[in-house]
């Protein structure tokens, strides 16, 4: 017959699976969810931008600095964290379709051969707000849980 | 690829220093203005970057860029530029460049490139001044240590020994942009000019060297994001008048080729056309490149002797691959034929197989190891090599391997 103390002992490692199962299950849907948001950015642009969204391939060529106007014709300032920021790597993964280090090195192409310079890197989610609502015409990326001020937040497709 | 003539520029520089200097001030007189006019907390009124690179090369056999085979650290460059944009569409820049590889370069500072940009719009942009030369996937790029994996890029289309024919001319380009929808976008770039060649350093019987025109361009095709098919071609010709010697007159009458109306210079003509095919590939963290080159030469002359015409042939493979941020390996297999209709032995050929190591030490410095194994003696130079032209070259050791370390720091 099993003593009393078994028993205490059974049911705190019950209690301590479960409590295993009920942290695992939360880091899944925790993943999940940070998977399924563009929680690691949001591209901002001026107040008074016109656009609820732009395409991916168009902010790509707009950051890469091949497109350098708006569809409406006004010209795009676009502005980059610096290069060691966690959501610059998000960024340059997701929107420009490679890492940070191969974007490094085609500016390094570019300017090195007269042919550009890059956008300016700023270092925090502030200082990328005040760049883009005091810039008509600007675009640049924080991280989800930037304070945004007056900063429009646009849509990627 | 192909064998241009030239020498180091001391004394175009000297020209191109003085009209620098002037341009210098200009730029300064224009940029001032619109310094006060839009301070811009976040703006640099003038971007300002340069490197400096550091490299040692020993070869087992042959002198390859120098007097590799006993070592030499003679592998130096330095270049600074700067540029300003006057609004969206207007922007002027210039870069200072000096070198010491081997015979070439001295150390002497030259304007490697200056140019006035105005883009009308995506699609249609000019440039004027002296501009890198857009040929093949990465000639513009061939100082720029920083932005590739190999210290010397496949020297079957890339020579550094030609770079101050290759890499720039003077004159205008249009260039754009057109997006293509679902098939990706087009890039152009057109141009037409000349080139500078300072001759102070040739041959002293060598009374003129000009290039009077050089055309070209290069249309790339980027279906998808990374992947980038290209054709390049360029036309140019050198024209030449020399002094012959004594001894050379005597041969030349001997030969019954001395031409009639004869005053004592020969003049000579080498019109040239060459042209590069490119795949380029790049994705997640790899990049490969593929291309295939060739260059025609002839060579006409007031001798009485028929044109001569020379064919040069390169291609390449390359793949590379950023491990870690700090560590990207790569590899490439490179042909070089020279003058392969005329030539037979190892001085027609140069297999040439690299393993190159880069390693980041921060983003503001890197460092470079390479080795090549090399098959054939094309493309090196008969003069550093104590032979007394190409066919010389035959005598050389076919089999031998480079050796090259180097560091740059750039900002």
């Amino acid at each position: 017959m099993p003593s009393s103390a078994d028993a205490r002992s059974r049911r705190s490692r019950r209690v301590l699976l479960a409590e295993l199962g009920v942290t695992a299950l939360g880091m899944l849907v925790c993943s999940r969810v940070s998977g399924e948001t563009p929680a690691d950015f949001l591209v901002v642009v001026h107040p008074d931008h016109p656009s609820e969204s732009a395409a991916r391939g168009f902010l790509a060529d707009a950051f890469l600095k091949r497109t350098t106007r708006w569809p409406g014709g006004e010209a795009i300032k676009p502005v980059d964290l610096r290069a060691d920021s966690r959501v610059r790597k998000a960024f340059s993964a997701r929107v420009l379709n490679r890492s940070v280090a191969a974007v490094r090195s085609y500016w390094q192409q570019r300017i090195f051969s007269g042919r550009g310079v890059p956008p300016p890197e700023l270092d925090s989610d502030e200082a990328v707000v005040r760049y883009v609502i005091s810039h008509p015409g600007a675009v640049g990326y924080v991280s989800g849980g930037a304070k945004l001020e007056r900063a429009r937040v646009l849509g990627v497709t | 690829m192909g064998r241009y003539p030239g020498r180091a520029l001391s004394r175009h520089t000297g020209r191109a220093v003085r009209r620098g200097t002037a341009g210098w001030l200009a730029f300064q007189l224009l940029a001032a203005p619109a310094q006060a006019e839009d301070p811009g907390e976040f703006e640099s009124p003038i971007d300002i970057h340069g490197f400096v690179s550091q490299g040692a090369i020993k070869t087992s056999d042959n002198d390859y860029l120098g007097e590799s085979e006993r070592g030499s650290l003679e592998f130096t460059e330095v270049g600074l530029n700067f540029t300003k944009s006057f609004g969206p569409d207007l922007r002027v820049g210039f870069q200072l460049f000096a070198r010491d590889i081997g015979p070439l370069g001295n150390y002497q500072p030259q304007f490697d490139w200056y140019y006035l940009d105005y883009r009308f719009a995506d699609w249609f942009g000019v440039r004027a001044g002296r501009t890198k030369l857009p040929f093949g996937l990465y000639n513009e790029n061939s100082d720029i240590d920083a932005a590739r994996v190999p210290v010397l890029l496949p020297q079957s289309l890339y020579p550094l020994r030609n770079r101050e024919v290759l890499l720039a001319q003077t004159g205008a380009e249009l260039y754009g942009r057109l997006p293509l929808g679902a098939l990706g976008a087009l890039e152009y770039r057109l141009y037409g000019g000349t080139i500078f060649l300072d001759t102070s350093n040739a041959s002293p019987q060598l009374s003129s060297f000009t290039v009077p025109y050089i055309v070209g361009g290069r249309l790339m095709w980027q279906p998808i994001d990374g992947l980038s098919f290209g054709g390049s071609v360029q036309k140019l010709r050198f024209d030449f008048d020399y002094t012959p010697t004594a001894a050379q007159i005597d041969a030349y009458t001997e030969q019954g080729v001395l031409p009639p109306d004869f005053d004592g210079r020969i003049w000579a003509q080498i019109p040239a056309w060459l042209w590069i095919g490119s795949i380029e590939y790049l994705v997640g963290e790899w990049q490969f490149a593929v291309e295939y080159g060739r260059s025609h030469y002839e060579a006409r002359t007031s001798l009485l002797t028929p044109t001569i015409h020379s064919k040069n042939e390169g291609y390449y493979a390359m793949a590379s691959y950023r491990v870690r941020p700090w560590f990207s390996p790569g590899v490439y297999y490179s042909v070089l034929r020279s003058d392969f209709e005329n030539r037979t032995g190892i001085s027609e050929f140069q297999h040439d197989v690299a393993i190159s190591a880069r390693f980041d030490i921060n983003p503001h410095w890197l460092v470079k190891l390479e080795a090549h194994a090399m098959h054939g003696t094309a493309g090196l130079d008969p003069a550093l090599n104590d032979v007394a032209d190409a066919k010389g070259l035959n005598d050389l050791e076919p089999n031998w391997a480079v050796f090259v370390a180097k560091t740059t720091a750039y900002f």
